[in-house]
């Protein structure tokens, strides 16, 4: 479980692209090929997005400055989590 | 107007226009394969993949033909440069294009692309457009002065060529001495800290040394990846002598799972069918997640699938955006069906083997992977 406490900050080797079904997460750094993620959530990537280019990285800052639900929230939350377990996000 | 002095041949085109004509043996081909295979596992990368990127996730680009070695496997048939390859402004060009679209990697081969004569000038592009950048090199032309050079441009990742862990192996492919002149490129590499892969084609021959290998990588810090001997360029020619026998690709697969640090570049999904799920894809990404581009412009699903019938368009006459979203060939084969191996149990886990080797072998797309490792004998 996260809490509103807990800042999540995208590594700096992760690239973000949007796609039809949502983007794709992209990390490089590993010998010579990256980690790959698709990932499904318009939303999600959108706030990755706005968190890496308006907020130097701070996913958090992304998810303060927007208007989302409570549910959002929690939603986004389990998603960061997860992005955290793949190495793309780490928890400061 | 800069971009018309950079590609004087390309027509003006409409928004969406397809681009090219399908070969009419390519055609035949894809369309034998029948409809897409509906995927039973739904959350796999492979639904993502098909539905077609806004842009490819890596791009293997063959910047130049010219080449100091001339290894027996060649899958470009590299050699000698080729009259029409990319002007160094034109490369920058497309450096930019392939920023714009957002394309995450570049994997520069060739030939030896330290011969091109704008190399630096590329890397340099990249590394203003944020592009990832890989170097397939044969390590040779490296020096010490190049190498630390090479350390101005980020983020940069290299492969050195090394077919066999003795340079009986590896010279029999590459030619005579070339082993030890890879060795000390890789030196010169690893003394300046660059990120390091050591790159193999997995032979018949090299296959007994793979432990070596693995130990060369390590000595220098670097990682191992092996990929696929593709029956592609010269390929064609030593392909029946030289591919893995199937008792030596089950050995393989152990042999992988047993170092999992070890790097295949995906390039070994067809081994799934063993019934041990290797890391990484588990289809072809070929038109899909990547493709190439060669030293005259020409665009291919894949590096190993530099086939005249398989052009999905040209740089000289088509931008690389309208070849990737628009060209009638990629979007023939990015609906191929799974053909003779569409009934199999094991569909879901190889997808098929790889077409370019299907191609290569037989002229078919349809058909089994000639290294399907279900298939008797």
């Amino acid at each position: 479980m996260s809490y509103p406490s807990t800042r999540y900050q995208l590594i700096t080797e992760v690239k973000i692209r949007r796609e039809s079904f949502g983007g794709i997460l992209y990390k490089y750094g590993c010998a010579d090929r990256g980690s790959l993620s698709f990932i499904n959530s318009p939303q999600l990537i959108e706030l990755l997005i706005t968190g890496q280019q308006r907020h130097n990285g701070d996913v958090s800052a992304a998810i303060e400055s927007s208007r989302y639900s409570e549910t959002s929230k929690q939603k986004l939350y389990i998603a960061l989590d997860d992005l955290v377990k793949r190495g793309y996000i780490h928890i400061q | 107007m800069a971009e018309l002095v950079r590609f004087m041949e390309r027509p003006g085109r409409s928004p969406g226009q397809k681009v090219g004509a399908v070969h009419p043996m390519a055609l035949a081909a894809m369309q034998q394969t029948g409809e897409m295979v509906p995927q039973k596992n739904e959350r796999g990368s492979q639904r993502f993949l098909q539905g077609g990127l806004s842009a490819p996730i890596t791009v293997t680009w063959e910047i130049t033909a010219a080449c100091n070695i001339a290894c027996v496997h060649c899958l470009s048939s590299s050699g000698r440069r080729r009259p029409r390859e990319l002007k160094t402004e034109q490369a920058l060009a497309l450096v930019d294009e392939l920023a714009d679209m957002q394309v995450f990697q570049i994997h520069f081969g060739g030939g030896e692309p330290f011969i091109y004569p704008g190399i630096w000038q590329v890397l340099e592009r990249c590394t203003i457009r944020g592009l990832v950048m890989c170097i397939s090199t044969n390590g040779t032309l490296i020096t010490a002065e190049r190498a630390r050079r090479l350390k101005q441009f980020d983020p940069l990742y290299f492969q050195v060529s090394l077919d066999g862990g003795t340079p009986q192996t590896n010279d029999s492919i590459r030619g005579k001495g070339v082993f030890n002149r890879a060795l000390r490129g890789l030196e010169f590499l690893a003394a300046e800290n660059h990120s390091l892969t050591v790159n193999s084609v997995l032979t018949r021959f090299s296959f007994h040394e793979l432990d070596q290998l693995y130990e060369i990588a390590t000595s220098f810090n670097a990682r191992l990846r092996v990929t696929r001997l593709r029956p592609s360029g010269r390929g064609q020619d030593v392909w029946a002598d030289l591919h893995p026998t199937k008792e030596q690709y089950s050995e393989f697969t152990n042999w992988l799972m047993a170092h999992p640090d070890v790097l295949t570049a995906d390039s070994f999904f067809h081994l799934n069918a063993f019934g041990t799920k290797l890391a990484g894809l588990d289809m072809c990404g070929a038109a899909t997640a990547t493709c190439c581009i060669c030293p005259e412009g020409e665009v291919y699903p894949c590096a190993f699938f530099q086939a005249p019938e398989f052009e999905a368009g040209n740089l000289h006459v088509h931008s690389f955006r309208e070849i990737w979203q628009n060209s009638t060939l990629f979007d023939f084969y990015r609906k191929m069906g799974g053909g003779a191996c569409s009934g199999c149990g094991q569909y879901n886990v190889c997808h098929g083997g790889c077409p370019a080797t299907k191609w290569f072998v037989h002229q078919k797309l349809s058909i089994k992977d000639p290294e399907c490792v279900l298939q008797r004998g």
